[in-house]
């Protein structure tokens, strides 16, 4: 599986014959070794042409926009290799049917559920007092049923993120509480970090269902078109508890990751380069993690999860086989 | 119309005139009939291998390297087959594993060219890796077992979905192994 490559400093991106390097504001040259690329992260300010566009387009390398306020800017995908009209087809006809719509966005949020619920047991195990959210938790994936409205599921899903987001007072320092979920920009530290943490989950997303020929606007619990690749919200609520969030807790409770990583003004914080650069490098390392997989009888990668996740959902869009959204199971 | 027989059915399609549909069988379709029918039916439906399955890289060096001698290459509608000097189809077996499907293959391009351009040629399977060859010719018997198998082939292709996944001896090597298993 090729990896991400992160870019915090401000400058210049651009081709160079067959290699692309940075340049940064202060003149010093870094090359990106873009054969075994899967996606280059911009963080910074940084320029670019069309001449790196076109290049990047022709190396199947996806360049995703880390700005500022909720972070995730936009992307730059390649053209597909392929596409594929009957997977498109497949898709649009599983959103039209109200049955098999509700039902793929039932599995999303049991699934989603099933994830945060893992956590909250994890950290329970290691003496925080998580029973009230773990049973509002099963409460919540008790009442999600195959043929719901969307929006209800929707409802479910929320609920049971509220009380997800409770665990986060007991399960960090009392410095880094989060009174509630805020967004763009968000207000304080963990909002920040979940905001971080779920945009570089997006963005993993976005670039895994690239390999699958799916059409990444075309998606079941989001409302197509929500954000410009709905799809990849779908399948990142499945894996925000899984990468984004125990990065978040483990960063946070090691004091790795403090104050002085932030930037506060005007009723926004966000994290500054450094903060970016620690949360990035450890969530690249969790990518790289790997889990035996009991179908595939091997080791697969976190990252190679995401993949694999399109691959189900497609499979199941052609081939009518069971779609069984991701659950941790280690 | 659905009756037609498919040999019938691929036949009048590679003369450009098919009845209702068009129905194509690829050289690569036939092989996989004899490997595995799932396989067969995830390629008909032009589903996204996977490029970095290491399998697949080494299934096209060992194709693009073996013998230094010069082949042709040849298209003709749905077939696209490699000639020798001396006008002889040469098909390439990767793995011995394989050599009933890459015989099969084989004869298939041989059906298609007598039945299609009206060309009668000689056929021989190649194995690098053993460096043997094995002529292959066809026969009245190989003609009944590739028109079986064309039938065969569409029966699988027409079905709305897959035969089941079941666990095969090619599955480690298969492009499809981790569509098919996730
Ligand atoms: S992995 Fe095995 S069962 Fe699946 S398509 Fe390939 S050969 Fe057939």
């Amino acid at each position: 599986m090729d990896r991400n490559y992160h870019v915090f400093s401000d400058g210049r991106i651009e081709r160079t014959d067959d290699t692309v390097r940075v340049v940064t504001d202060d003149g010093e040259k870094k090359y990106v070794p873009i054969e075994n690329a899967e996606a280059l992260f911009l963080h910074g300010q940084i320029d670019f042409n069309t001449r790196l566009v076109s290049f990047l387009n022709k190396q199947g390398v996806a360049m995703h926009v880390f700005g500022w306020e909720d972070y995730y800017a936009g992307s730059i995908m390649p053209k597909r290799g392929q596409t594929s009209g009957r997977t498109v087809v497949s898709q649009v006809r599983a959103y039209d049917d109200t049955d098999h719509r509700r039902q793929l966005a039932a599995a999303i949020v049991s699934g989603s559920i099933h994830n945060m619920r893992t956590n909250a047991v994890y950290y329970d195990g290691r003496g925080r007092n998580l029973e009230t959210e773990i049973t509002d938790l099963e409460a919540a994936t008790e009442r999600v049923a195959d043929d719901l409205p969307v929006d209800e599921l929707m409802g479910i899903e929320a609920t049971a993120r509220k009380a997800y987001y409770r665990t986060f007072n007991e399960i960090l320092p009392d410095e880094f509480r989060l009174s509630r979920r805020e967004y763009n920009p968000p207000p304080n530290e963990i909002n920040s970090l979940i905001s971080f943490g779920n945009s570089l989950v997006y963005a993993n997303c976005v670039s895994a269902i690239r390999a699958t020929a799916l059409d990444p606007t075309i998606s079941y619990l989001h409302e197509p078109g929500e954000r410009r690749y709905s799809l990849s919200l779908d399948l990142a609520d499945l894996f925000k508890p899984v990468l984004a969030d125990r990065v978040l807790f483990r960063l946070v409770n090691r004091g790795q990751l403090t104050r002085d990583d932030f930037e506060t003004e005007l009723g926004s914080c966000l994290l500054n380069e450094r903060g970016r650069q620690t949360y990035s490098k450890a969530f690249e390392e969790t990518l790289e993690r790997t889990v035996d997989h009991p179908q595939l009888n091997r080791n697969v990668s976190y990252q190679y999860l995401l993949r694999l996740e399109a691959y189900k959902l497609k499979k199941h869009l052609l081939t009518g086989e069971p779609y069984e959204p991701f659950k941790r199971w280690w | 119309m659905t009756d037609v027989d498919p040999v019938i059915r691929l036949l009048e399609t590679a003369r450009g005139n098919p009845v209702d549909e068009p129905f194509r069988v690829t050289g690569v379709m036939m092989q996989y009939y004899h490997v595995c029918e799932r396989e067969l039916w995830f390629e008909s439906r032009n589903l996204e291998i996977d490029r970095e399955n290491p399998t697949v890289v080494r299934g096209t060096r060992v194709d693009d390297t073996a013998y230094g001698e010069k082949r042709r290459n040849l298209h003709m509608g749905m077939i696209s087959l490699d000639l020798l000097e001396d006008g002889r189809v040469v098909e390439v077996k990767p793995s011995s594993r394989l050599t009933e499907p890459a015989r099969m293959q084989l004869s298939y391009y041989l059906w298609y060219l007598e039945r299609v351009a009206g060309i009668e040629k000689d056929g021989v399977l190649a194995h690098p890796r053993e460096r043997k060859r094995e002529p292959v010719e066809l026969t009245d018997e190989r003609r009944a077992t590739v028109e079986a198998a064309v039938r065969g082939i569409h029966e699988t292709v027409t079905r709305e979905t897959p035969p089941p996944a079941e666990e095969k001896p090619f599955c480690d090597s298969c492009a499809y192994h981790d569509f098919c298993w996730c």
